[in-house]
């Protein structure tokens, strides 16, 4: 038939995505969609919007804003969120230090990264939230390729990775107990590049940080990370000048940026099919401690 | 561009599944430097000579510790530019429940087989899945062929026994290959290791899979009901996933189980306005007349459209530690759909030494059977070898909330 679109990869991911969505949304009692403003949160957000359309989210966006952002990515938040009209949650890990319920780690290696996991579990709790959407890719590390599209969460808030629900077919079994919820991961079968080629293909825009530009740097191991009054140096970390871009976006304490010329999306997706380092490689100093650093995290509520 | 396949890895515990993963996305350059090295530095840290590629997919710490998989594992993979989704699932037979959930929805599987151990009840098992979940290719890898000195005695003998079990349970396609994921052979190129070996490599037979077969007639669950009002027009969409077929602006449509009928006036696939739409896409539906349609209906064409039944029989897969006895009162999640039902009868089991059915009472955990439904409410049905998402169900336990059963649909009976 002449009148059909011929259906591309993209196309596919794209439905499973928004298949999910729907699927949270009328299934659980009070979804949130966790947005960072890096850009898997936003393809995520994009497709949330879309999958509701022309009526608005049936959910609110909710930001763990760890007060170590590069203030290009809150600044886009803002008018991303004042774009699309929705309504946006943040829950600050200051206040969770201010309220005692976390200590702020101090020295040249401290980070804020561990400490959301209390923030984000305490703004669950407190908003009674149900399902929380995070824009988590299977391809980013390897518990992650072990997760569910509805990933449970016991009343802790804790993964239990020996027990996780069978998800046969594309059928979900949305039912819990008071108390807990679901982690619900609709980009679960994305790829780094896949994202890139969607933003690529919506158009959509990014926070600025995640193409070259200039920016005053030091080197700590093999990344090089932003010279900011957030981060302490080691008296040897010399600071100089690179043009870089990042390509992930998370608490700048912990997220190292890569020598690159690209500007464009076409040019990040040509520098990332070429690349020998992976994502989190490349800019996640989080899971350099062990090995199993990001299941460890997961298993106790991390996003 | 062709659709995602998915391939799925199964077979006993051990036989070499992750390491064959771990191969085939070594050798056809899938792996970055620095995840090379994280598996490198891993195999050293627990003594191992040389890398064990299986340390990429079994990532959760239990798994490394213990050096068995416990939860599929999932990778993209370009074989020669066609995408393919793989999955590396768990052999012990204590984690059944998430090779179903790996293999569920495959096009086709990687059967792992030890040259040495020949098969299993496991590897039956996981053959009798394969089969009644649908799975249409199995790529049967007698593997760790290096042990036996490459030989073709034994490859012929392993590779005989498993057609003869695939017949037995009306299975899936065979092809039988050589394999020593350890060494690489087979796996991307066919190798001097076996000279007498004409047939294709693993990366060969995956690259020339068919394409799925693609479901004609059109379904599309209603997930979720648009309602927006912007002052001029009152919009109400129907918003799903079309499960199989195509539809176009015009078409005249039935909703079930209800029996209104329609006609599709707009169709919007996320945002796009669209005179025409097929699966898997996710669309906005929008009919000629205000009809009463609501979450967990199913837009079907007025003709050959699935049947509305509150009783059916069907193979099921039963996953959770307590066993199933009959009449068992459950909860069965399909489509966009819950509805409570009663096991009430339990006809057969599944004997994995003969492959044959035989009567039983009950069905423990990772046991196949044959089973009557009695549904409470009317639902929207068809079998599962003409519909894979009309005939498919999971049974859920509302005491536990546990998943306790991946159920497929042999035949619609007539209500009580
Ligand atoms: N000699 C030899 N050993 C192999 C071969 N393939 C795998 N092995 C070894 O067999 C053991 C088990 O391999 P895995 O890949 O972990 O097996 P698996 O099928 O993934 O196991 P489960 O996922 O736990 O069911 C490891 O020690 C491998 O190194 C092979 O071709 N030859
Ligand atoms: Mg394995």
């Amino acid at each position: 038939m002449t009148l059909l679109t011929e259906v591309g990869t993209l196309d596919v991911l794209e439905a499973e995505a928004v298949h999910v969505i729907r699927e949270c949304a009328a299934e659980c009692e009070r979804p949130v969609l966790l947005f960072s403003g890096g850009k898997d949160s936003i393809v995520l957000a994009h497709l949330a919007v879309k999958a509701f359309a022309p009526a608005g989210l049936p959910f609110p966006l909710m930001h763990v804003d760890t007060g170590h952002n590069f203030q290009e990515v809150i600044d886009y938040r803002d008018q991303f969120v004042a774009r699309i009209d929705e309504r946006l949650i943040v829950a600050s890990v200051q206040d969770s230090i201010d309220q005692g319920r976390v200590q702020d780690e101090t020295g040249p290696r401290a980070s804020r990264n561990r400490l959301q996991t209390t923030t984000l579990l305490d703004a669950i709790a407190e908003h009674r939230f149900d399902a929380a959407f995070g824009g988590a890719r299977r391809d980013e590390e390897r518990s992650r390729a072990k997760e569910r599209f509805f990933s449970h969460r016991d009343a802790f808030g804790q993964w239990d990775p020996r027990n996780q629900r069978p998800e046969p077919w594309t059928i979900y079994n949305t039912k819990l107990k008071a108390g807990e919820h679901f982690r619900v991961f609709p980009l679960s079968n994305w790829t780094e590049i896949d994202i890139w080629a969607y933003i690529g293909r919506e158009g959509l825009s990014l926070p600025s940080i995640y193409f070259a530009h200039q920016r005053e740097v030091f080197e700590r191991d093999g990344m090089l990370l932003a010279v900011d009054d957030h981060i302490e140096r080691y008296s040897h970390e010399q600071t100089f000048t690179e043009t870089v871009r990042f390509r992930t976006v998370g608490d700048m304490t912990c997220t190292g940026s890569i020598r690159s010329t690209a500007t464009t999306v076409a040019e990040v997706l040509a520098e990332t099919r070429a690349s020998d380092v992976s994502e989190r490689g490349a800019s996640r100093a989080d899971d350099k401690t062990s090995e199993a650093a990001m299941e460890d995290r997961k298993r106790n509520g991390y996003f | 561009m062709a659709a995602t396949l998915h391939v799925v890895a199964v077979g006993s515990v051990d036989d070499g599944k992750s390491t064959l993963i771990g191969r085939l996305l070594h050798d056809t350059g899938h792996l970055r430097g620095d995840e090379i090295e994280a598996v490198a530095e891993a195999s050293r840290k627990r003594g191992r000579k040389g890398i064990d590629l299986a340390l990429l997919t079994d990532g959760l710490r239990a798994e490394r510790e213990q050096g068995i998989t416990i939860d599929v594992a999932y990778r993209s993979f370009d074989a020669d530019g066609r995408r393919i989704l793989l999955g590396d699932a768990p052999g012990h037979v204590q984690y059944t429940r998430n090779m179903v959930t790996a293999a569920a929805g495959a096009d086709a599987a990687i059967l792992l087989v030890d040259a040495k151990s020949g098969t299993t009840p496991q590897t039956r098992r996981h053959l009798a899945l394969c089969a009644m979940l649908g799975v249409r290719d199995v790529v049967a890898c007698i593997n760790k062929i290096d042990l036996v000195d490459y030989s073709q005695a034994r490859f012929d003998e392993i590779a005989a026994e498993l057609r003869a079990a695939a017949a037995a349970v009306d299975g899936p396609r065979i092809t039988a290959i050589p394999l020593s994921a350890l060494n690489g052979v087979n796996v991307v190129e066919r190798s001097p290791e076996t000279p007498w070996y004409d047939g294709p490599s693993v990366l060969e037979v995956l690259r020339d899979l068919d394409q799925p077969i693609v479901e004609t007639a059109f379904r599309m669950p209603v997930q979720w009901v648009i309602r927006h009002d912007d002052g001029v027009n009152d919009i109400r969409g129907l918003a799903g996933r079309i499960d199989s077929g195509s539809v176009s602006v015009g078409d005249e449509i039935i909703a079930l189980p209800s029996g209104v009928t329609s006609r599709i006036a707009r169709i919007e696939v996320l945002g796009e306005e669209r005179a025409a739409a097929s699966a898997p896409l996710s669309v906005t539906l929008h009919l000629e007349d205000d009809v009463d349609v609501a979450r967990g209906d199913v837009i079907s064409t007025v003709t050959n459209a699935p049947q509305v039944a509150t009783r059916f029989r069907a193979t099921v897969a039963w996953l959770d530690e307590q066993p199933l006895t009959a009449p068992m009162r459950l909860e069965a999640r399909q489509g966009a759909r819950t509805v409570p039902v009663i096991v009430e009868e339990l006809h057969e089991r599944l004997e994995l030494d003969t492959m044959l059915q035989v009567a039983a009472d009950q069905l423990d955990v990772n046991d196949i059977g044959i089973v009557n439904v009695l549904a409470a409410s009317p639902m929207v049905i068809e079998p599962y070898a003409i519909s894979r998402g009309m005939g498919s169900l999971v049974l859920i336990d509302p005491a536990t909330n546990r998943t306790v059963a991946a159920v497929m649909v042999d035949e619609v009976l007539a209500g009580l």
